[in-house]
């Protein structure tokens, strides 16, 4: 747009003015400002002990010269908007570095990884922390007082619980992408290991019949086998947990919003879903309980599946046996044999003939 | 309060420097930081640089912006006392200069924002048009010629300002096209509607924002004809429903993550959806408690065609009608009185004896006022396009050839002008420069200012004219966005200071 600056004439003016003026008052109005602002200091901080003096840097008391007992600071309140503003301000800077870091750490590497993740969880945790003590300062700041400004706080208020709403809200969905892709990169190896672990117990069973190779091999390969399932579990009840906790957010955030006809619906789909959840890890838990614990149980599972085996061998048995009885199998010998026959005849009528 | 900072953004009137001479006297807070919309008079910042003996003001400075832009091609400047242009100047000379000044103060920082100077035609017939014009032209090349002097480029810009009388027709049809229609049945001001008045609206929707900059689907329909609204109206809401639906589909924690990640954008469409649904459905209904859809056609009937017979008979029926509104009737007979001034006169004169029994509220002589203010004998251009052969002979094919759409086969006087500026076309004698300007070939920008008032569909008009891409840019403006209440006011706040000043002399 198209502006114009006049202050410098302006101020030309009225240094002019002043010089004009300035000889008959000069004295009575510099030693009243030059006074001015100690007496407002005092008196200030007389009627204000618990009132922090820090970020007031750029508030200039000496303008008011009416009286001293007008205060020149700004009222509490603005101290928290501005810890917040900072807070938030320091949050997006760390968030920045997260996403740094959750690039490098996705970075298919030779090396551990580890210090990538205390630093990813440093940081996060650094983060939340920033945003919690933020929502408890803006709680402060919409406590009971003096209706001017109160508006003013209101929409202060808002605008910094937007600001914390947003920045959650991405911390959020940035952990998330992190973790899913980081299960994939993972769930990648442990599938192939699982598969490797399964094919190799199934070989050895198989030699199983043709004598006692070696118990103590055989074993291994059950017990790794148990182990991955262990582990696959485990991440199941993670998982578990990790929705509830993401259950807990979602309702805190839900909080903010308002609450109509449409979030009801939402909050009965919850309810079921907490309670369907809650339902799978019991049932998790009466299934392990009932089975103890796996590697007690080995000579079990190997009995079971010694017997499994035996069983199937002999319905297979069975079942070429039966196929061997089969009508289909007679029916198509005797119809060969029949074309054959045909055949023959057909040839020696041509012959005789 | 002096730990805060205060900004003014101020018109630099002197009622305004005169409440900052208080404020500045026994100043409220820390600093103050003054912008003014138009140019600064010196002795405006003598004034201020006397009072300000506590040297709070930190900084003053010009920001062009003393006008109201309503669309992008359309600018306001939501003048009071819009009347005043009626009137000759002797009736009441400081009211009357008081509009110019106005007048002047909003063009001039219109062409300063963009940065031009200006060549300056008026309309001959029009006082007020030649006045403004002067004024403007002394402002731009006189008093502040340093100001102006902007970079020039090959071809200056064209500042035509023209006069409403001119057109009287537009501001009295009813529309049909989305923004438009809003503005003539309900009333947009500063991008705004209030829908208080119509009863049953739910409390989130009684004051709307119908702006194009923020509101997608408001920019895609505010020209389009009311049918084809409903159309998209009506595949908006499916959208919506659609989408309500998935909400409802809440299976795994995954899908709740996402719905309360989509929520606020869900609750803005939902805003959305029902503020144009609540719009439609109240035009809908007033178009049907007014009979619009039958006053309309008869409206479009006398502006664009027809005879003169038939029309007086659709006009009579009308005025007969019980249902039709007091003002629509009012309209019907002034858009009759504009088409056959000249002819037939003691059919003019049943007519207006009849609106005179049907209407309580009407103030006898409104029509004839505006007959004298706005007759055929004032006119410049070819409103009605049977002057020029040419025009004559365009109407018959176009009756011929039928129009597609019946309520919307009008187009302002704006139209033709705009199209013998591209042609380069305009008259000399009707449109004439000022003083000794001079403009060679075509200009690349024309800033049309009509004095009196705009209207929604002219900017239709504007915007549509833009999008085609010939070579020049319109921008339209006004003193106020008229529709045909207020159109009306005016003229009948005219008429009453005609009548009592005249009493007077």
């Amino acid at each position: 747009m198209a502006t114009r600056n006049r202050t410098q004439i302006f101020r030309k003016h009225r240094d002019a003015l002043k010089s004009v003026r300035a000889p008959s008052s000069s004295s009575a109005s510099t030693s009243g400002r030059s006074g001015g602002p100690v007496i407002e200091m005092v008196s200030s901080s007389l009627l204000h002990p618990n009132q922090s003096y820090a970020p007031l840097s750029t508030e200039d008391p000496g303008s008011s010269s009416n009286g001293a007992v007008t205060v020149g600071l700004p009222p509490a309140w603005v101290d928290i908007s501005e810890d917040i503003a900072a807070n938030v301000q320091r949050a997006r800077v760390k968030m920045a570095e997260l996403t740094k870091a959750h690039a490098k750490a996705l970075m298919p590497s030779f090396g551990d990884g580890k210090e990538d993740q205390r630093l990813i969880e440093g940081l996060s945790q650094e983060i939340t922390d920033l945003l919690r003590k933020s929502e408890k300062k803006l709680m402060r700041l919409s406590a009971a007082g003096p209706s001017e400004d109160s508006n003013v706080r209101k929409n202060v208020q808002r605008s910094l619980a937007t600001d914390l709403q947003s920045l959650s809200m991405e911390l959020r969905k940035k952990q998330s992408t992190y973790l899913k892709r980081l299960r994939q990169q993972k769930e990648g190896q442990d599938g192939d290991d699982l598969e490797m672990n399964l094919g190799g117990s199934r070989s050895q069973t198989e030699d199983d019949d043709f004598g006692d190779i070696g118990f103590s091999e055989h074993q291994m390969a059950k017990l790794r086998k148990s182990e991955a399932l262990t582990a696959e579990r485990e991440r199941e009840i993670q998982q578990v947990v990790q929705s509830v906790n993401e259950l807990a957010q979602i309702m805190k955030d839900l909080s903010v919003l308002v609450i109509d006809q449409v979030i009801s619906r939402f909050l009965a789909a919850i309810y079921y879903c907490v309670f369907s959840a809650l339902g799978i890890i019991l049932v998790n838990a009466v299934l392990s309980s009932k089975q103890g614990t796996i590697v007690d149980r080995i000579d079990y599972n190997i009995q079971n599946v010694a017997t499994t085996v035996e069983e199937g061998l002999k319905q297979l048995q069975k079942a070429e046996r039966t196929q061997k009885q089969g009508g289909m199998v007679m029916c198509a010998t005797v119809l060969v044999i029949m074309c054959l026959i045909m055949l023959v005849l057909l040839v020696i009528k041509e012959i005789l003939f | 309060m002096s730990h805060l900072k205060a900004i003014y953004f101020l018109r630099p009137t002197s009622e305004n420097i005169q409440h900052l001479r208080r404020q500045l006297a026994s100043p409220r807070f820390g600093e103050y930081h003054l912008f003014f919309s138009n140019i600064l008079k010196d002795t405006q910042i003598h004034i201020l640089a006397d009072s300000d003996e506590h040297e709070v003001v930190q900084q003053v400075q010009e920001f062009y912006a003393d006008f109201v832009a309503v669309d992008p091609y359309h600018f306001t400047l939501n003048i009071p006392s819009n009347h005043m242009y009626m009137l000759p100047a002797v009736v009441d000379p400081p009211r009357l200069q008081q509009f110019c000044d106005r007048v002047v103060d909003g063009i001039s920082a219109l062409f300063l924002a963009l940065k031009r100077r200006p060549v300056i035609r008026y309309q001959r017939t029009s006082d007020a048009a030649k006045r403004i014009a002067h004024e403007v032209s002394k402002l731009m090349y006189q008093q502040e010629s340093g100001l102006f002097d902007f970079r020039r480029t090959e071809v200056s810009p064209l500042l035509l300002i023209v006069d409403r009388r001119d057109d009287p027709v537009t501001p009295l049809l009813n529309q049909w096209t989305y923004q438009a229609m809003v503005h003539e049945l309900i009333g947009i001001q500063d991008n705004k509607v209030d829908l208080q008045s119509f009863g049953k609206i739910p409390k989130d929707q009684q004051e709307v924002v119908l702006s194009a900059e923020q509101d997608a689907f408001f920019k895609a329909n505010m020209y389009e004809n009311f049918g084809d609204i409903g159309i998209n109206i009506k595949s908006m809401v499916d959208e919506f429903q659609q989408l309500a639906k998935s909400n409802q589909n809440i299976q795994t924690i995954e899908d709740m993550a996402k719905f309360v990640d989509n929520y606020p954008e869900y609750r803005k469409m939902h805003g959305n959806v029902s503020k144009h649904v609540t719009l439609v459905t109240e035009m809908s209904k007033i178009v049907e408690e007014r009979k619009l859809m039958l006053v309309s056609e008869t409206e479009q009937e006398l502006a664009c065609n027809g005879g003169q017979v038939a029309a007086f008979e659709a006009v009579t029926n009308l005025l007969n009608n019980e249902n039709v509104s007091d003002i629509d009737r009012l309209r019907l007979v002034m858009l009759y009185a504009l088409r056959y001034e000249k002819e037939s006169p003691v059919q003019l004169m049943q007519l207006f004896n009849k609106l005179a029994s049907r209407s309580p509220k009407y103030k006898p002589g409104l029509v004839q006022f505006l007959l004298k203010q706005a007759g055929v004998d004032k006119r410049t251009g070819d409103l009605f396009g049977n002057r020029d052969l040419l025009n004559i002979a365009r109407n018959m094919a176009r009756g011929l050839k039928g129009v597609e759409n019946v309520y919307t086969q009008h187009q302002p006087l704006l139209f033709q002008t705009m199209e013998s500026i591209i042609k380069g076309r305009l008259r000399d004698v009707d449109y004439p420069f000022v003083g000794n300007h001079f403009q060679q070939g075509r200009p690349q920008e024309v800033i049309i200012f009509v004095v009196g008032g705009t209207t929604y569909e002219e900017s239709r008009s504007v915007a549509l004219q833009n999008a085609t891409n010939s070579g020049i840019r319109f921008i339209l403006g006004g003193s106020v966005l008229l529709n045909s209440r207020r159109f009306i006011k005016d003229l009948e706040e005219a008429q009453r200071i005609a009548r009592s000043s005249s009493s007077v002399i």
